[in-house]
This record gives structure tokens, C-alpha cells and sequence, in this order.
């Protein structure tokens, strides 16, 4: 037997296309972009493997075809010569393979799909979270503007016996601010219960959802099988 | 008798295996990439079609899993000792997929079949022969530990989930009844299989030390895309029978205790192993003193503190400290974890045990080592082949 091509010392890897490493250019020469480089070898990678697949399934097709032809020869029978059962295994398996990795890829997309979904889903309800504290914080900071002007008019206020006419535009301003003060608690609290009831919805529809696909799709149990149904046949 | 003198002693009578050339021949096969896994689960199951139901719909991660095997088998395929303990663990968790004895020939032919042909003409009697042993060998380890740990449990336990509470956006805690009771050491954790998830197992910490009631507690964050977590953190999920493999895990506390203070840090569901060790701890007559750190991204995300805090308020041997990274607002100290606990003292007389996110584990381990804590006082949970 001739020496196996893949046995030589010298011949090309793919894995050594991943480990290579090519000297960098000077500075302020001409050189490729490294990214592109390492991009355009990753192709090449995966086009190498492809082929020498590809030629092992060949080299394999061959030895059968060789087989057959020799066995049909021996046995004088032309029918094993045009039909061969190795064949129907290799093809079985090729098949299986293909069938296999059409399912692999479905699964991928959908699992893509899903963390999609729900890293948006994150993201938005960061998003709202964010602008409800920064919503509360500008109430926040406006109302303790506004008393912090209180404390200080009522600081400059002339000291003194307060007159009745201080004493009521201080009543009157203690309103005003306690008013204000009221409408703001009101205003949070309608914006957060808001917040609030949109969440509750989101999680109302979600269970919903689940169960309606639930009622769709009947949920099959884990395999009540025994060891016995596992033994070969 | 230790498992490797066995192994030697097989390894004599079938002749010294030809290392050099099983790997020289697995350089050679492992060049075909992907294809050489495809092909050898596509043989399997075309043979004996009943095996395919022990995997789950998509493949890919299996095979990855399988080549990932191999390599580490190979590659160590001269140091017994290591190989020896890691394919025990694995002929132990394969019985909860349900593999049986007669498997094993069904994988080795198979697996046969594939070098074979993917050798080319580089396929010989005696590189078959070789191949043949090893997988002998392999095969031997695994149903033995396998056969050992039948005597001991069983392949995997039934747990309803009696209730899901919705702690953080993102963050479930469930309560699962198992059948029958498990007994498992604080720290550790078991596989989980959903039903609408089937064949796809993942890895969760119990978060309570065994109660009398058997009930276990566990934390699930939800991860973007993952297909178990997101069935888990569901409402729906309540009243589901979920299948629980054997409890597995190294982070546990030493017995006896050490005696040096501990230090534990948690980062996000991480918490769910070192609560469990608290809750042991609280059980003894004269706990050591436990410094407890909780970080996560938000403050929302200290899903438990209400729960811990109120541990430390009973517990004068408890201290915790929440330390959110992400928003400067929050009261507590803000910061990366392992930046808060480095800057929190001089932690070199303490055991520490830490889990959560990869990368903050990884750091912490080295902030703490650099700062002069012994390797050997530090624990991390390492999953290794199990991996979810």
C-alpha cells in the first residue's frame, strides 16, 4: 500500500491554519489588516475541512466500488455489483446526518430567536425603570426647591412681633406648599400605579400565553420507558 | 481495591496500549471537525435506533460534549489516576439519562465504525485492536461506578415544584418536593430536567441545608435565550414534576469546621450554595463568625436580602453586606464585588468560599489570593465535564 496521503509529515493542516502566526509588519510599512486577515483565514479553515471530508468520502466510495467490483468477479454475481450493502448504511448515515443538522439549525433559530425576545424585553423594562426614577427624581428636586425657598423667605422674613397680615400670607404659603406637596404625592403615585399596572398586564398576558400554548401543545411527561425498552433488540 | 490498579492490571494483560499511536491516530481523525461526531451519532442511532431518545431534538451541543471527551481522554489517556476519576464521574451522571450496560458496546461499536472510517487508509488490525482496549478500558471504569453508585441511589429522583415566587425581574425561587427525600451535603448541587425541556439538563444549587420535610430551595435566574431557565422562572412551572439527578459538588464546608472565621461571596444567584451553608450553620451550637457579601447589577437584583438581613438581625455571628455595581444610588457600598470585599480588610486569616458569574468569581480568587490568602482557603465550585 501506497503511503496514505495524510501521513506525510509535510502536508497543511487545518489546525495549523489556526495556530499560525505571521510576523508584524514595521512600522510605517505596508501591511494587511490583521482582523481581514485572520477572517480570511477562518474561511479557508473551514473550506480545508470541507475538502478533506469531502475526499475522505471519496477514498471511502472508491474502496467500496472496489470491494464490490472484486467480490461480484469472484462470486460471478452482477447484481452485488450494482448494489451494494455497505452502500445503503453509508447513505443512511449521510441522511441521518443531513436530517440532523437541518433540526440542529431550527433549534439555533429559535433559540436565537428567544434570547432576542427577551433581552429586549430587558432592556425596555430598564429603559421604563429609568425614566420613572429619573421622573421621581425631577419631583423630587423640584419640591425641595420650592420648600427650600419656604425656609429661606420665612428666614428673611423681618423678625419681630409678626403682624396678622405675616401671619396669614405664612398660613397661606404653609398651604400653598402642604397643596403642592399633595399634588406631587398624587402625581407620583398615578404615574408609578401606571407603571405598575403595565406590569401586571405584561405578566397577565405572559401566564396566559403559557397557558394557552400549554392547552396547544400537549406537554408530553418524561418517558415512562424501563431499562428494558433500552436493550438492543 | 483502588480503581487504577485495576486498570493497570488490565492494562498488562491486554499489552501496553500504543499511546503514541492512538493519538497520532486521533490527530488524524479529529481533523475531520464536526463530521466525525455526526457521523458517529448518526451510525449509533441507525443501529439501534432506540438510543436516540436518551438525547435531546438538537444535537450540537452533544456533539461538542463527545469530541470534548475524547480530547481529554486521549490526552490523558497515560495518567490514569486523573482519567480514572473523571470517567467514574461520568459513568455516574450518564444514569440519568437512562444509559444502561448494553450501551456501552453499542457506543464502541460505533465509535469503531467512525475512526475506522475517517482513518482512511492510515486503518490497520492493530490500530483497531488498540482502539478496541482503550475504549474496553473506558467502558469498564464507567458501568463500574455506575453498577457502585445503583447500590447507593437512584439513577434520578422526582420533584414537584410546590411553589415559584418571583423575587427580581429575573430571578425566581422555587420549592421542590422530591421523591423520595434527598440527602445532599449544604453547597452542593443537583441536575434539573423540565418536562417541556426533555434531555436538557442543567446544574442548580439546593439553597437550604435537608430540611425535615425534604423540601429544597432553589434560585434560577433567567438567562437571555436559555431555554431551561426561562421554562423555570414561568409561573407555569408550579405543580410540574421535574427530574432531579444525584447531588454533586465539592463547595462544601470542611468537617469539621476549620475554625478560621469565613468569608462568602455571592454574586446573583450565586447566593443560592452559600445560603445553604448558612442555614447549616445556624444549626450549630457555636457558629464561627461569617461575613457574607451580596452583590448584583441593581439593587432589585439583591433578590434574598430581605430573607438575609433578617438572619443577621438573630445571628450576632452574621454579617452581610449587599453591594450593587451598576447604580451609584443605591445606599449600600456600590462597586464591583470583588473591588468591595479587596477594600473591605485584611480577609488573609479567613476560609472563603465564593460563587456566581464566572468572571467575578475568577476575579475575586485572585484579588484574594494576591492580598495573601492561601489557594487551599479558597473554594470555588468546578463543575468540570459536567458543565452545564
Amino acid at each position: 500500500m501506497t503511503t496514505a496521503w495524510f501521513d506525510e509529515n509535510n502536508r497543511l493542516t487545518p489546525d495549523e491554519l489556526q495556530t499560525v502566526a505571521f510576523p508584524l509588519s514595521r512600522l510605517g510599512r505596508r501591511g494587511y489588516e490583521e482582523e481581514a486577515v485572520q477572517e480570511f483565514l477562518g474561511v479557508v479553515h473551514a473550506e480545508f475541512v470541507r475538502l478533506v471530508n469531502e475526499r475522505a468520502s471519496l477514498w471511502q466510495d472508491v474502496q467500496r466500488l472496489r470491494r464490490r467490483i472484486i467480490a461480484g468477479q469472484s462470486n460471478g454475481d452482477q447484481q452485488s455489483v450494482l448494489f451494494g450493502e455497505a452502500d445503503a448504511h453509508v447513505h443512511a448515515v449521510r441522511i441521518l446526518s443531513t436530517a440532523q443538522l437541518t433540526a440542529d439549525r431550527y433549534v439555533a433559530d429559535a433559540q436565537a430567536y428567544s434570547s432576542r425576545v427577551t433581552e429586549e424585553a430587558r432592556l425596555r423594562r430598564d429603559d421604563i425603570m429609568r425614566e420613572a426614577e429619573q421622573y421621581s427624581d425631577m419631583l423630587m428636586e423640584e419640591a425641595h426647591s420650592k420648600a427650600r425657598d419656604a425656609a429661606v423667605s420665612a428666614l428673611n422674613a423681618a423678625p419681630g412681633p409678626q403682624t396678622d397680615q405675616e401671619r396669614r400670607a405664612a398660613q397661606a404659603e404653609l398651604a400653598y406648599l402642604r397643596t403642592y406637596s399633595d399634588v406631587y404625592r398624587a402625581h407620583l403615585r398615578a404615574y408609578t400605579e401606571g407603571v405598575l399596572r403595565g406590569i401586571e398586564e405584561w405578566e397577565r398576558k405572559d401566564a396566559a400565553s403559557l397557558q394557552e400554548a400549554a392547552e396547544r401543545v400537549p406537554i408530553a411527561g418524561p418517558p415512562a420507558k424501563d431499562g428494558k425498552a433500552y436493550r438492543r433488540s | 481495591m483502588p480503581r487504577w490498579v485495576h486498570w493497570r492490571r488490565r492494562t498488562r494483560e491486554a499489552g501496553p496500549l500504543d499511546v503514541a499511536r492512538l493519538r497520532e491516530s486521533f490527530a488524524h481523525v479529529a481533523m475531520h471537525g464536526d463530521e466525525l461526531p455526526l457521523f458517529f451519532y448518526s451510525d449509533l442511532f441507525i443501529k439501534h435506533p432506540e438510543v436516540r431518545d436518551l438525547f435531546p431534538v438538537s444535537m450540537a451541543a452533544q456533539r461538542g460534549h463527545l469530541v470534548d471527551a475524547l480530547v481529554k481522554i486521549v490526552a490523558q489517556v497515560d495518567s490514569v489516576d486523573e482519567l480514572t476519576t473523571f470517567l467514574q464521574g461520568l459513568g455516574r451522571d450518564h444514569r440519568k439519562f437512562g444509559v444502561i450496560a448494553d450501551h456501552y458496546d453499542a457506543v464502541g461499536d460505533s465509535l469503531l465504525a467512525t475512526l475506522e472510517h475517517f482513518s482512511g487508509p492510515a486503518w490497520s488490525p492493530g490500530l483497531a485492536s488498540d482502539w478496541k482496549a482503550a475504549y474496553g478500558l473506558i467502558g469498564s471504569v464507567m458501568t463500574a461506578a455506575a453498577r457502585a453508585d445503583e447500590q447507593v441511589h437512584p439513577p434520578w429522583w422526582r420533584g414537584t415544584v410546590v411553589a415559584c415566587e418571583r423575587r427580581a425581574f429575573d430571578v425566581s425561587v422555587l420549592f421542590v418536593r422530591p421523591e423520595p427525600r434527598i440527602d445532599y451535603l449544604p453547597g452542593q448541587s443537583v441536575a434539573l430536567e423540565c418536562p417541556t425541556r426533555p434531555k436538557l439538563w442543567r446544574y442548580y444549587s439546593m439553597a437550604n441545608a435537608p430540611r425535615s420535610d425534604g423540601l429544597l430551595e432553589f434560585h434560577i435566574r433567567l438567562i437571555d435565550g436559555g431555554a431551561v431557565s426561562m421554562a423555570l422562572t414561568s409561573a407555569a412551572i408550579v405543580d410540574t414534576e421535574l427530574r432531579l439527578g444525584s447531588p454533586i459538588g465539592v463547595l462544601t464546608l470542611a468537617q469539621p469546621l476549620s475554625g478560621r472565621h469565613l468569608l462568602l461571596v455571592a454574586g446573583s444567584t450565586g447566593l443560592a450554595p452559600l445560603k445553604a451553608m448558612l442555614d447549616q450553620l445556624t444549626a450549630l451550637p457555636q457558629p464561627p463568625k461569617v461575613h457574607l457579601f451580596f452583590g448584583a447589577r441593581t439593587a432589585d437584583g439583591l433578590y434574598d436580602l430581605d430573607s438575609l438581613e433578617k438572619m443577621a438581625a438573630q445571628h450576632s455571628w452574621l454579617t452581610v453586606t449587599p453591594v450593587v455595581s451598576g447604580n451609584s444610588k443605591f445606599a449600600g457600598e456600590t462597586g464591583s464585588l470583588p473591588d468591595v470585599v479587596a477594600r473591605h480588610g485584611d480577609w488573609s486569616g479567613h476560609e472563603a468560599y465564593l460563587a456566581g458569574p464566572t468572571e467575578m468569581v475568577q476575579t475575586t480568587v485572585a484579588r484574594l489570593a494576591a492580598a495573601g490568602m492561601a489557594q487551599d482557603h479558597i473554594h470555588i465550585e468546578d463543575f468540570g465535564w459536567s458543565e452545564p
